[in-house]
């Protein structure tokens, strides 16, 4: 996508409380925090060639981090919690990566599933730490030092939250961009393309990939920990293994080909969902639906039809 | 000595692949591989590189017992190689494949946030094998889209860019028309003078290549090693010659060297 | 046997389940004598594994020759969709059969009352069991689904049709989940969340028993419900931690499970 795109997206939706209705610019709120998710997701998947079926465990995990530090642990900077949320991520990721990226393809998808599920039912029956299927509060979390905690809920989020989702959106895809465009970047994508290969140029597979599911952990919990202030509640149902499933269909929706193909896909997937909804309550169906279209007739998602089309005349040319 | 494989046995269940092999490569030798099907030298190249384990033997590279290490940490101790079926990253460009092996000799895997394009040693490095290779027009072409030729060039070159001491190559003109295979073995040659390599083992089945190339051939038949000479010298033995080459008494041509 | 990890396979079970629940009901309401109530439940829980028919020749034949990622992907689009026309059918609530299944008296086992019609589903789990082993073992059939799962490409050179072959089988598990779903009505309840919920046993079951072997499915399920039995009644709040900690420990300790075909 062109850095002009690029800009003119990031300004679209800087603009977005002030132009649309305060419902619509609501629904931004989770777009932004899975697109730092998805940011992440896609460095394992589109770029290390490694499907997870877990990593609401980590959104999970960012999300209840969040909620803990705000409701037991009187902590409210909203750095803080990320900081401490991203930490988090790679501590528990660490040894889940360590042992998962010994395997390939189905078994690594099985083998995140049942750790996806081991943190499900853990925050789930342990209701005494962690609330149970009732969930635990966040609280409005303070921004750069500034407890806003006066302001009415609504004005909070389509205001100061907003602003502050977008910068560390805008924070988290620089930063990935980086990641991508490294060295390092260029191995995974050796990894992705021919393992074997990869090993005989000195390239530890196993190792880089443990490198990138960490970041990506990392990349999940702090979306996670976005996710928490404007329900002001978090719940089990994050860490369920739907949920893991329902974000690699966003991947896959926007195209996993290209860098901001998932956050594209985190986007119409909010608002298409929203609008489904609003009409019939049977949104999985059409969703559904949806995904076996896209796995049958453009894998690549919307991203990768777009660039089919734009390479065709190229290629006659 | 850069390379030394003692007493090599592999055992696929009840199969022998391996009988006792020993192969030791000095500085400047280029030693072929030959064999009828059948005759253990892709298991012997997979062990040498790390991609399989002996059941029996040692490896050593210099003064390092090597035995039984992975493919990559080989590859750091300066053991490359090639693949007979070429093996190379479908999405990524000529240009990326060599960057990606010149990160990965110079270490830099794990820079997370350094500019790869602005990495002029492993921009120079990666354009310069590329050229050597004469892949230079086709830089920015992804590997997926090459002609079957220069893949496999592509493959052996991505081994050349990690400056390697030794290079072990698995049949390398293989799947080549017969007018381009002397031009890749020569291309190979220069690059190898210019890269610093110091030995090739490469398996072959063209004898006009093999006889045409190197100081040394190593005949195996049926996992054991049947001759291990100067290509006069096995020229002049009959046995192998009939093993090998099959009962076309010698060669169809008088080979370059 | 297809090599397909089937996320939708929980959700079958709950459409049996479902469905099973309508037919008793039906049943009943016609007047039909109670004591042959698992009548309809069986033919109910056979006719509605014909949808696997419908999945296998809509979606999953085109993804057969992607990489594994879109066919579980594929799978998980079914999930989705099983869903919400389970919800759409019968709507949210729980439904069941009520005390129907006690028209079977109990028994005394071992120093344990039960019901009778859970022995009854016990004894045809293990008919069904064996019914299966002979099929694969003994006729024609059965030996051509072996082959295909073994080496498809030799399978196809030698004629054999694969896409009627893989239609077959992936209906006849389909059947087997929808059966198993209504089977176990009687004793428990059809939930909306039946469906994903089980997967995650199910999956289970597969790894502890390894991938591709009947005999592992088995084992793995006996396995997995005695675990769970052991659990509920030691320590309930750790009853599913324990099954997904030692699917854990399998992958890691033995990938292929108890008898499984190794692959990674």
């Amino acid at each position: 996508m062109g850095a002009a795109a690029v800009v003119l997206a990031v300004a679209a939706i800087a603009a977005a409380p002030l132009v649309v209705s305060t419902y619509h610019a609501l629904l931004m709120l989770p777009f932004m925090a899975y697109a730092v998710v998805l940011l992440g997701l896609n460095l394992l998947f589109g770029y290390t060639g490694l499907v997870s079926f877990g990593h609401a465990l980590f959104i999970g995990l960012g999300a209840y981090t969040g909620a803990f530090l705000t409701t037991h642990a009187k902590i409210r900077s909203l750095e803080l919690i990320l900081i401490a949320a991203g930490a988090l991520g790679a501590l528990v990721a660490a040894p889940i990566a360590a042992l998962c990226v010994r395997y390939v393809k189905i078994y690594f998808g099985m083998l995140t599933l049942a750790f996806g599920m081991v943190f499900y039912t853990f925050v789930l029956k342990f209701y005494r730490l962690t609330g149970g299927d009732e969930g635990m509060p966040f609280l409005r979390p303070t921004l750069l030092g500034l407890r806003l905690d006066a302001m009415p809920k609504i004005d909070y989020l389509v205001g100061p939250y907003y602003y502050y989702s977008l910068a560390v959106l805008a924070l988290a895809a620089l930063a990935m961009w980086r990641i991508v465009h490294s060295p390092f970047g260029l191995c995974l994508k050796t990894i992705r393309d021919n393992p074997t290969k990869a090993e005989t140029l000195g390239i530890g597979v196993t190792r880089y990939r443990f490198y990138a599911f960490v970041i990506s952990a990392i990349y999940a919990a702090v979306g996670g920990a976005l996710l928490g202030p404007p329900t002001g509640n978090v719940d089990p149902t994050l860490a369920y293994w739907t949920h893991s499933g329902n974000i690699v269909f966003m991947t896959l929706l926007g195209g996993f080909t290209s860098f901001f193909g998932p956050v594209v896909g985190a986007f119409v997937f909010i608002y298409l969902q929203n609008w489904v909804m609003s009409v019939v309550p049977y949104w999985r169906l059409i969703f559904g639906a949806m995904l076996a279209l896209i796995v049958i007739v453009a894998p690549e998602g919307l991203l990768g039809l777009v660039s089919r089309r734009r390479a065709a005349p190229a290629a006659r040319a | 000595m850069i390379l030394r494989a003692s007493g090599l046995t592999k055992l696929y269940g009840d199969f022998l692949a391996l009988d006792d092999v020993s192969l030791e490569v000095d500085a400047g030798e280029f030693v072929s591989i030959v064999g009828p099907n059948g005759a253990g030298k892709s298991t012997l190249i997979n062990i040498l590189t790390g991609v399989t384990r002996p059941s029996a033997g040692s490896v050593r590279v210099r003064d390092h017992e090597v035995t039984g290490l992975p493919p990559a940490s080989l590859a750091r101790l300066g053991v490359a190689r090639s693949f007979q079926l070429v093996q190379v990253f479908p999405d990524l460009t000529v240009l990326e494949t060599l960057q990606a092996a010149v990160v990965a000799r110079l270490g830099r895997g794990r820079r997370f946030f350094a500019s790869l394009a602005r990495d002029r040693e492993v921009q120079e490095g990666a354009l310069e094998v590329a050229e050597l290779f004469g892949l230079g027009d086709e830089r920015h072409v992804p590997a997926r889209q090459l002609p079957q030729g220069d893949k496999k060039l592509l493959d052996v070159a991505s081994a050349f860019a990690l400056k390697p001491e030794i290079i072990l190559l698995d049949e390398p003109t293989s799947g080549v028309s017969t007018a381009d295979k002397t031009a890749i073995m020569d291309t190979l040659v220069t690059a190898s003078r210019r890269v610093g390599l110091k030995a090739i083992v490469q398996v072959e089945h063209d004898m006009d290549i093999v006889f045409g190339y190197s100081d040394r051939i190593f005949a195996l038949h049926q996992g054991k090693v049947l001759a291990d000479a100067a290509p006069a010298a096995i020229r002049a033995d009959q046995r192998v010659m009939d093993t090998v080459v099959g009962r076309k008494a010698g060669v169809s041509r008088a080979p370059a060297c | 046997m297809q090599k397909i990890f089937n996320l939708a396979c929980g959700s079958f079970y709950a459409l049996g389940a479902y469905a099973g629940v309508s037919a008793v009901g039906w049943y009943v309401g016609a007047g039909g004598p109670p004591a042959l109530f698992i009548v309809p439940l069986v033919l109910a829980g056979l006719a509605v594994g014909v949808v696997g028919l419908v999945v296998e020749r809509g979606l999953l034949s085109f993804v057969y020759d992607r990489d594994e990622t879109f066919q579980l992907l594929m799978t998980f689009a079914v999930v989705l969709v099983m869903e919400d026309a389970i919800r759409m059918t019968w709507g949210t609530s729980p439904r069941s059969t009520g005390g129907l299944y006690l028209a079977y008296g109990q028994i005394r086992v071992l120093g344990a009352t039960a019901p009778v019609y859970n022995l009854i589903v016990i004894l045809a789990s293990l008919v069904i069991a064996l019914a299966i082993g002979w099929l694969l073992t003994r006729t024609a059939f059965g030996r051509i689904i072996r082959a295909t799962a073994d080496n498809r490409d030799m399978a196809e050179a030698l004629g054999v049709d694969m896409r009627r072959v893989y239609a077959k089988v992936f209906t006849l598990g389909t059947m087997l989940g929808t059966l198993g779903g209504a089977l176990v009505i009687p004793a428990t309840a059809a939930m909306s969340e039946m469906g994903i919920e089980l997967i995650v046993e199910a999956f289970a079951v597969v790894v502890i028993g390894g991938l591709g072997s009947m005999r592992g499915a088995f084992v793995g399920a006996l396995a997995v419900g005695i675990l769970r039995a052991i659990a509920i009644s030691v320590y309930p709040e750790l009853e599913m931690l324990l099954i997904y900690l030692i699917v854990i420990a399998v992958l890691v300790v033995r990938p292929r499970g108890l008898f499984g075909a190794a692959e990674a």
